[in-house]
């Protein structure tokens, strides 16, 4: 049975939503017009891509860059660290001067 | 917009009408506490320390009991000293005394011992509490108010609705002309590019990059190459619970202080300079207990703490609002919390309806309302800070 997910999008210029529920492939959640299917199962308070994105794209949550795509991903996609890095995060502070 | 608080000689404005037990020494605790158990009406400042210290580790101990002593949510105090601490009582008595409060000071061995001090506490707290029970509120402007925010026993619900809705809260605040204090600054590291970008000019940006690349080597000081990098900084945990790296769980943390202009960096327990509203920094890191008192000693009249798994701990003299994102322990520990951000999860409600909402509570506790903390005597917050071996973490490294 495909649900209809809760999810919450923290700011309007974000480009993953966080699920409110543990969700599985198929179940949707609606981010304004717009219905997204998910591509794999997601758990609670995981992200779920919203916009198309390809590789380097920046990833937006509370309305600033939290990381960038390390490949290819359609909407519907779980995002984590296994497929978006962080420079920011990453390296240590010296490595960024 | 208006307040009804408790305007003091210094200027400053109390929302509480405390009669402060102060131990210039833990060796006082128990003659404090028992003064304070025996008048209703006062409360003790239980403490561990005021013996054997030097350096920047007394500096922190005297600057933090005379903030306590001066803070404005207290109307009067009673120092008990024990005699031979390095933390001299006096001095305690004297940083009171010329906040303008009436103050008055025993000490144990000049007094002849715990029950001759305890007979003496007794008749001179009960004497102060029948000059303050005349005082009442007058109304005073909300610019006067500042508020200290926290997070603790943090789950995936405080950044997504909790903090979130307390940094709608300190942004309508600061937008009345208020204050707010954010520190805990070990966990905003990854967001000090943000946070430097928002401060009003160069020399606070710079500041706010020392006092955060200062905690982050503070941290990686004594670990080995396993925390080489930022994101082994923080447990192992976050990641399952849905957080990706360092920065994004700081973006979770930061927004409690909303996204209002940094006016300045703070030291441990040092009010900001007179005139001086909006966002601040407290330049110290996340115990729960010493970063809430060095930021009510920085002037916080109360506090809005949120936390996921729940937390008993309040502050003895300023009222801390408890929320949670998490309705299932909002319902569990019902007794512990003021207000529930439960909705934002549920969908049912959003982060600036619950901002608004949380705004409300703020203004009906500074005017006198109890929070759960207060009704439950919960004081565990109250936690001088030490700097072992007298080491100097403030951005000046002047004392």
């Amino acid at each position: 049975m495909k649900k209809a997910l809760r999810s919450l999008v923290l700011s309007p210029e974000d480009t993953v939503a966080v699920l409110l529920e543990k969700g599985a492939r198929g179940d949707t959640v609606t981010i304004g017009e717009q219905q997204i299917v998910l591509l794999e199962d997601i758990d609670f308070a995981h992200k779920v891509l919203i916009k198309d994105s390809e590789k380097n794209a920046k990833v937006i949550k509370y309305g600033v860059e939290i990381g960038y795509m390390l490949a290819d991903a359609p909407k519907g996609s779980w995002i984590h660290g296994h497929n978006m890095g962080c420079d920011r995060g990453k390296k240590n502070r010296e490595s960024l001067q | 917009m208006k307040i009804m608080g408790y305007p003091r000689a210094d200027g400053r404005v109390g929302i509480r009408n405390h009669i402060a037990i102060i131990p210039s020494v833990f060796c006082a605790n128990n003659v404090v506490e028992r003064i304070a158990r025996s008048v209703e009406g006062t409360v003790a400042l239980r403490h561990p320390v005021g013996c054997s210290q030097v350096g920047y580790d007394l500096e922190l101990t005297a600057r933090t009991l005379s903030a306590m002593g001066t803070h404005p949510n207290v109307a009067a105090v009673l120092v008990v000293g024990l005699g031979c601490e390095r933390f001299k009582p006096n001095e305690l008595y004297e940083s009171v005394k010329k906040s303008g409060k009436p103050v008055e000071m025993l000490v144990i061995q000049e007094e002849g011992g715990s029950s001759k001090t305890i007979a003496k506490g007794i008749e001179i707290a009960r004497r102060l509490i029948e000059q303050e029970r005349k005082r009442s509120r007058v109304e005073c402007d909300i610019s006067e108010l500042t508020i200290a925010v926290k997070c603790g026993g943090t789950d995936a619900t405080s950044g997504l609705a909790a903090n979130p809705v307390v940094g709608a809260m300190s942004d309508l605040l600061v937008k009345n002309g208020g204050s707010s204090i954010l520190s805990e600054l070990n966990e905003l590291i990854g967001t000090e590019d943000m946070l430097a970008g928002r401060a009003i000019n160069k020399e606070v940006a710079d500041k706010v990059y020392a006092a955060i690349y200062g905690i982050e080597d503070k941290l990686r000081s004594g670990c080995d190459e396993r925390y080489a990098g930022r994101n082994e900084l923080i447990s192992p945990g976050n990641y399952d619970g849905g957080v990706s790296n360092i920065v994004e769980k700081a973006l979770g943390g930061v927004y409690k202080g909303g996204k209002s202009p940094v006016t300045d960096v703070l030291e441990y327990a040092l009010p900001a300079k007179l005139g001086q509203k909006g966002l601040f920094l407290m330049n110290y890191e996340s115990h729960d207990g010493e970063v809430v008192t060095g930021m009510i000693g920085c002037g916080a009249q109360l506090v809005a703490f949120t936390s996921g798994r729940g937390t008993p701990a309040g502050f003895p003299l300023a009222p801390v609002i408890k929320l949670t994102g998490n309705s299932f322990m909002y319902e569990k520990m019902n007794e512990n919390f003021d207000f529930s951000t439960g909705d934002i999860i549920e969908g049912t409600a959003t982060i600036e309806e619950q901002g608004q909402k949380l705004f409300e509570m703020v203004v009906d506790v500074a005017n006198g309302k109890l929070t759960a903390a207060e009704k439950l005597e919960s004081y565990e917050l109250f936690c001088v800070a030490r700097a072992l071996g007298g080491h100097n973490n403030s951005l000046e490294q002047s004392v």
